[in-house]
């Protein structure tokens, strides 16, 4: 009861609270459908209840908000309703239609009782998510990303986003380690969630570790499996979905569920249904390589042995047709040969006949030549000697006359001319007696003589030298007195 | 990085070989060095089909020392 003091009622805060409870039931007296976000389940494990957050928002902001709780039955009842229809559990940001009783508890306060919740309205709800979502990567150009990267012919480094204890993982693992072509893959295990709203910043995470070695890796994939198809939803966020799309090496998944293709998965740059399938996919790409070089093996094989058979065949039938080609040639020139000879014996042996024959007429008109110049010559030879002969005896005849005559010519001729000499020598012989100095000194003429030197000039001579004068018979000798020179007219 | 050029070249390089030798470009002069040379590649390939040459300590060191320059 309350107290009283100083006039004022004093309520306890049971008396009040439970006063406000009463108030409220009868108020609330039915249950009523409200739609709200749930913003946490709070699910508690150890009672199994659970303690919903429920908010309203409006442009963000929350306007409304009020407690809640969900008893274990009713709660496991409408988890195994969504996990049915939904393919997702009950978590936290999802907007739900729910059936709802005010509850007032003096311990507790008010809340709102959550009966039961109509799982068509959330998936209705995360349908619209994931549509925005592929609208909103669509519209920034991004949606296409990775599926335009370059895978390398041989995705041989694969980055494992997975459970290591997972089915899903020891699926893929053992059917790229244990392939029967011995082809040879590096995976290396970057472990994550992979389903409920946690996975998404797990995945994230790991993306974040295998961007800092994506040297290393040629292809990311991620791998799940084993688990159901529950708590997929988190595939469908913007924020891990937009992460993929642009991620700068190739992103692969294999996650393994029955239901609609995740946003992920739409994103990626190839997706497989399973694990397995995954793997197999890998190998495909190792066989689109390993195909290729072991049929270039067999065809390089193949065509060098046609090709050098070929050859070798060509060759022969070349040699074959080059020696029917020469022999023919040789048989032909042969013949050629052959019948040059007969021709040209037979051109000699005629040209030699001929030559012969005309020999025979030259020599035989050489001996007719011959004897004709002989007998002619002699004819000749015989008519000359005759008339040398009397030639000689007539030129010899006659000149024995002339001869002769010339005798008889010189003998008179000779006589004369004796005769005419010794006339001219009478004569001479008198002037020459009479030229005698003896002559002339008998006829008066002397010779003065000085220094035994006839004196030819008056010049010569001057007075006293002693003067010698030959007269005939006889010499006087004299002094010149005076000399005296005879002039000249 | 250059290993994995080095491969795909090669396939591309035998691959073209191949043509050729199908279309018959290839003469006889050409052929044995064009089947060592596509021999040589026909090896690199098969060798990359079979191993791998990553090495998992070595990432583990880079995931470190890049995990401690998130922390910083």
């Amino acid at each position: 009861m309350p107290e009283k003091e100083n006039e004022r009622t004093i309520f306890s805060l049971l008396e009040v609270t439970k006063s406000i409870q009463k108030t409220l039931l009868e108020r609330y007296k039915s249950s009523f459908w409200v739609k709200a976000e749930m913003n946490k389940l709070n699910y508690y494990k150890q009672s199994g209840h659970c303690y919903p957050e429920l908010v309203e928002k409006q442009n963000g902001k929350i306007i409304a908000q009020i407690k809640s709780h969900f008893w274990k039955d009713d709660y496991l009842r409408v988890n195994n309703n969504f996990q049915k229809v939904l393919k997702e559990p009950l978590k936290d940001g999802i907007k739900i239609l729910f059936l709802a009783k005010v509850s007032f508890d003096p311990e507790h306060g008010l809340a709102l009782w959550i009966i039961d919740i109509d799982p068509s309205y959330t998936m209705g709800d995360l349908e619209r998510e994931k549509q925005e979502t592929i609208n909103k990567l669509k519209e920034e150009s991004i949606f296409n990303r990775n599926k335009l990267l370059k895978l390398p012919l041989l995705p041989q480094r694969i980055a494992i986003i997975s459970v290591e204890t997972s089915k899903g993982y020891a699926d893929f693992v053992k059917v790229i380690d244990t392939n029967a072509w011995k082809y040879k893959f590096f995976h290396f295990l970057f472990p994550s969630l992979l389903q409920g709203d946690k996975a998404i910043h797990a995945i994230l995470v790991q993306l974040k570790r295998i961007e800092k070695v994506k040297n290393h890796f040629d292809v990311v994939a991620i791998i799940r499996g084993g688990g159901g198809d529950v708590g997929l939803s988190c595939y469908n966020s913007y924020q891990l979905a937009k992460e993929i799309a642009l991620f700068p090496i190739p992103v692969i998944t294999g996650i393994g569920h029955a239901t609609n293709e995740t946003v992920t998965e739409m994103v990626s740059f190839s997706n497989a249904i399973t694990p397995t399938k995954l793997a197999e996919y890998l190998l495909q790409k190792f066989h689109n390589f390993s195909v290729p070089v072991q049929e270039a093996e067999k065809k390089i094989i193949d065509k060098s042995r046609r090709l050098l058979t070929e050859q070798k065949v060509k060759f022969q039938s070349e040699v074959k047709l080059f020696r029917s080609v020469t022999e023919n040639i040789l048989a032909t020139n042969r013949n050629e040969i052959k019948n040059s000879t007969r021709s040209l014996l037979q051109n000699a042996h005629f040209i030699f006949k001929n030559q012969k024959h005309l020999l025979h007429t030259i020599n035989a008109n050489i001996i007719k030549g011959m004897n004709f110049i002989y007998s002619s010559t002699k004819q000749k030879l015989k008519q000359f000697a005759i008339t040398i002969r009397k030639d000689a005896s007539s030129q010899i005849s006659q000149s024995k006359l002339i001869i002769s005559q010339l005798k008889e010519k010189l003998l008179s001729q000779s006589m004369l001319k004796f005769k005419s000499s010794k006339i001219e020598l009478d004569n001479i012989e008198k002037n020459i007696v009479n030229m005698s100095p003896e002559n002339v000194l008998k006829r008066g003429y002397s010779i003065t003589l000085l220094n035994g030197k006839a004196v030819k000039n008056i010049s010569q001579v001057s007075s006293g030298d002693t003067l010698d004068t030959t007269v005939f018979e006889g010499s006087i000798i004299s002094i010149v007195k005076s000399t005296n020179k005879t002039s000249n007219q | 990085m250059s290993e994995k050029i080095n491969y795909t070249a090669a396939f591309e390089e035998l691959q073209t070989i191949v043509s050729e030798i199908e279309q018959g470009e290839i003469s006889v002069d050409e052929l044995s060095e064009k089947v060592k040379r596509a021999s040589q590649l026909i090896k690199l390939c098969k060798t990359k089909l079979t191993a791998t040459e990553e090495d998992v300590t070595k990432i583990l060191k880079e995931l470190d020392s890049s995990s401690s320059d998130d922390e910083d």
